[in-house]
């Protein structure tokens, strides 16, 4: 993909002891909103660090915009939230966004009046003149956010953006980054939660242990991976539908649940023909729908219960840069 | 250059808008001034002794004594005839502090110079060498006399000595007196020492809040990790000339006042310890320049001890070897002050950890050849750029370090491996 703004290619990191992350490639197109996901300790903290280069990769190369500059080179352009959250406790809430603005490269004027904007659009005009400490932890989150994208970068990277978040500001986090979709940008957040990036996400990678388990837009991940189900429920005569569920040629596996079942499709079934069948055997349908599982069904089939529990082994690491 | 200037700014800001430096802007002054005018206070606060002489003298040398001490204005003597519970009764007059002390004196005073003070305070020193000069002038003069010398010529011959000393300082002979440069060399020790500490640990401080906050995964990724370091160093150095400013500014005002607050004649009865040392140009710039050597040699090092550590707990334990150096060079002041020639403070004053100390020390306290702190000088700016070099790898790395803290092997490991 030639407007890929993100290219990771056979990116390697070792700690003493471990790998965290082991010959990962992605690529995120430009304008789409990126999940990485994976278990606690998969390594996405590592990726995410590697792609700010905070860490550098023992072997394998991030590509950031299409050119050779290292995220650094382009800090004006990439906003980044890391995954633990912290601000300057005894600075003003509009100093420590106007010092995060310039670092960044705005001047300090632009810096100063977007930091206003935003702290307006957010509802803490009243509180710029505070500082930090004074805030609630919900409002310090915002200014975290704010931090993260007031100077209009293209790129936002967000590392586990949720977690921690009260249900209003996880809404507003929501809005924000759907809106910087909506203006063209492209952000690639990081969870383990895997209902929230089954809401935002177009694209996603799932990682375990360091490796890639798969990645995609979200229609072929789970079409690829989540196999294809039935849902069928019945209005009181079922005929002979358990013969119908039996054919293994039509059908891979099946939960029976009396007057509804779930069925997993065999490879090159066609739904059609199950439906054929059932009407054939007497039985009265009230439903018959074709279902693609939840991304969190495909997640724990991938990932498997051994690595859902793996311990975050990417805490603590010391990182060499 | 920008973004540097972005943290050398925020740096200098949020400082200089605490409680705390104003305190010291404020307090700072004071502290010096009291350190100054204290002799001058206390020595006017002990006022005028009133004692008693209990005078066991067979001739009239009591009398004189007597005589003799109430023209020094220092005590206000009363004899009294010895014998019976004298001592006694006189004692509890002392612990009952209607009287100040009692002086016993016996033939012995002319005969071997022997005398006896009881006091309730016996270290006030003015007093005790108020009383001895004048013990020692009587006996003088009674031995004299003795001798068969004519009392008038005895009284002729007593003269008042004051000696003046004269610093020379190259080839000029100056108005400073050695208590001048003592007390400028005093001074000088003690603000490079007190400050070259604080805006070390201010930048230990500030390195680790960056840390702990982790709000300096967010800065590595826009700036580099030496332009940060550096933004520091620049920015809280800063704080630190202009808490100078203020200092200088006030201590001048202080000092012109002087003579108002605190009355001409006291001034110079008292200031035998402590003088105001006249400050030259050439001093200043000295101060000045190896304050800002001794601030980069040592927040350099501060700020890598601030990124291994990842709490303040942490920090004051890590700090300590830095501490020391400095404590060292600190204590050795008083070495230097009596012999600033030594050998040991002409090595001192080369090894860039202690010069910024040492030197200062030995420029105010000796005649110093320029070659001397222009050699001291070029040690200490390369010494600089090699710690800072050396800090810089590892503030680089700890600072995005978490978990316990590193060994000195994995450190040297991080300054060769870059």
């Amino acid at each position: 993909m030639s407007d890929s703004i993100l290219v990771l290619d056979r990116v390697t990191k070792r700690f003493a002891g471990h790998t965290a992350v082991d010959e990962l490639s992605l690529e995120v197109p430009a304008g789409v909103i990126y999940g990485l996901l994976g278990p606690n300790g998969a390594g996405k903290t590592t990726t995410i660090r590697m792609i700010m280069n905070i860490l550098i990769p023992d072997t394998g190369r991030v590509r950031l915009f299409g050119g050779e500059g290292t995220a650094r080179d382009y800090a004006s352009r990439i906003g980044f939230l890391p995954e633990e959250r912290g601000l300057y406790p005894k600075m003003r809430v509009l100093d420590v966004l106007t010092f995060l603005a310039e670092v960044k490269g705005l001047d300090r004027r632009a810096a100063r009046a977007q930091s206003s904007d935003w702290l307006s659009r957010l509802g803490l005009q009243d509180w710029s003149l505070h500082k930090v400490r004074d805030l609630s932890k919900g409002m310090q989150q915002k200014v975290q956010f704010i931090a993260t994208m007031l100077h209009e970068p293209d790129l936002v990277l967000l590392d586990e953006p949720f977690s921690g978040l009260d249900p209003v500001n996880a809404d507003m986090l929501l809005e924000t980054v759907l809106d910087l979709k909506r203006r063209g940008k492209t952000i690639l957040f990081s969870t383990h939660i895997m209902e929230q990036a089954e809401k935002l996400c177009d694209h996603l990678c799932i990682i375990a242990r360091g490796r890639k388990l798969v990645d995609g837009t979200l229609g072929h991940v789970k079409e690829t991976h989540g196999g294809r189900h039935v849902t069928v429920a019945f209005d009181g005569a079922q005929g002979n539908a358990a013969a119908v569920f039996a054919d293994r040629r039509l059908v891979a596996r099946v939960e029976d649940f009396g007057q509804y079942a779930e069925l997993e499709l065999a490879a090159n079934a066609d739904a059609q023909e199950i439906l054929r069948s059932l009407v054939g055997s007497g039985a009265r349908l009230a439903r018959f729908e074709l279902t693609a599982p939840s991304l969190h069904k495909i997640f724990v089939d991938l990932v498997g219960p051994d690595a859902m529990t793996a311990v975050a082994q990417e805490r603590g690491a010391h990182a060499h840069a | 250059m920008h973004k540097v200037f972005a943290v050398i700014r925020r740096e200098f800001i949020e400082r200089v808008r605490t409680r705390m430096f104003w305190v010291m802007a404020l307090l700072g002054p004071l502290f010096f001034g009291a350190l100054i005018f204290m002799p001058i206070l206390l020595s006017r606060a002990g006022g005028v002794k009133r004692i008693a002489v209990v005078d066991g003298t067979t001739d009239s040398t009591g009398r004189q004594v007597v005589g003799a001490l109430g023209a020094t204005h220092a005590v206000f003597p009363t004899r009294v005839h010895a014998g019976g519970d004298v001592i006694d009764s006189l004692t509890l007059e002392v612990s009952e502090k209607r009287l100040d002390g009692f002086l016993i004196l016996t033939d012995a005073l002319a005969d071997s110079g022997k005398a006896e003070y009881r006091a309730s305070n016996v270290s006030a020193f003015a007093t005790n060498a108020a009383i001895e000069g004048t013990l020692s002038q009587v006996a003088n003069a009674v031995r004299l006399e003795r001798a068969g010398v004519n009392p008038r010529i005895v009284a002729a011959s007593h003269i008042r000595i004051d000696m003046e000393t004269k610093k020379i300082s190259g080839t000029r002979t100056t108005g400073e007196n050695a208590a001048q440069s003592f007390s400028l060399a005093y001074f000088m020790a003690i603000i490079l020492y007190m400050s070259i500490l604080l805006y070390g640990v201010n930048v230990m401080s500030s390195v680790l809040e960056e840390k702990t906050t982790r709000i300096v995964e967010v800065l590595v990724s826009s700036l580099r990790p030496f332009e940060l370091m550096v933004g520091k160093l620049l920015g809280v150095g800063a704080v630190s000339l202009f808490q100078f400013l203020i200092w200088g500014v006030s201590a001048r005002a202080l000092i012109s006042q002087r003579t108002r607050l605190f009355g001409s004649q006291n001034f110079q009865d008292a200031g035998q310890v402590f003088q105001m040392p006249a400050v030259s140009a050439d001093t200043a710039v000295v101060f000045i320049a190896y304050f800002l050597g001794g601030f980069l040699l040592y927040s350099s090092m501060y700020a890598a001890v601030g990124a291994i550590s990842s709490s303040e707990q942490e920090a004051r334990q890590a700090q300590q070897p830095v501490n020391f150096m400095l404590i060292i060079s600190f204590m050795a002041m008083f070495a230097l002050l009596n012999d600033p020639g030594s050998q040991l403070a002409v090595v001192l004053s080369m090894i860039p950890f202690s010069a910024p100390i040492a030197m200062p020390v030995r420029w105010a306290a000796g005649n110093l050849p320029w070659q001397e702190v222009a050699v001291s000088l070029a040690i200490l700016a390369v010494s600089i750029v090699g710690v800072t070099w050396v800090a810089a790898r590892i503030y680089r790395v700890g600072i995005l370090m978490t978990g316990k803290r590193p060994s000195v092997k994995e450190m040297v490991r991080w300054v060769r491996v870059g």
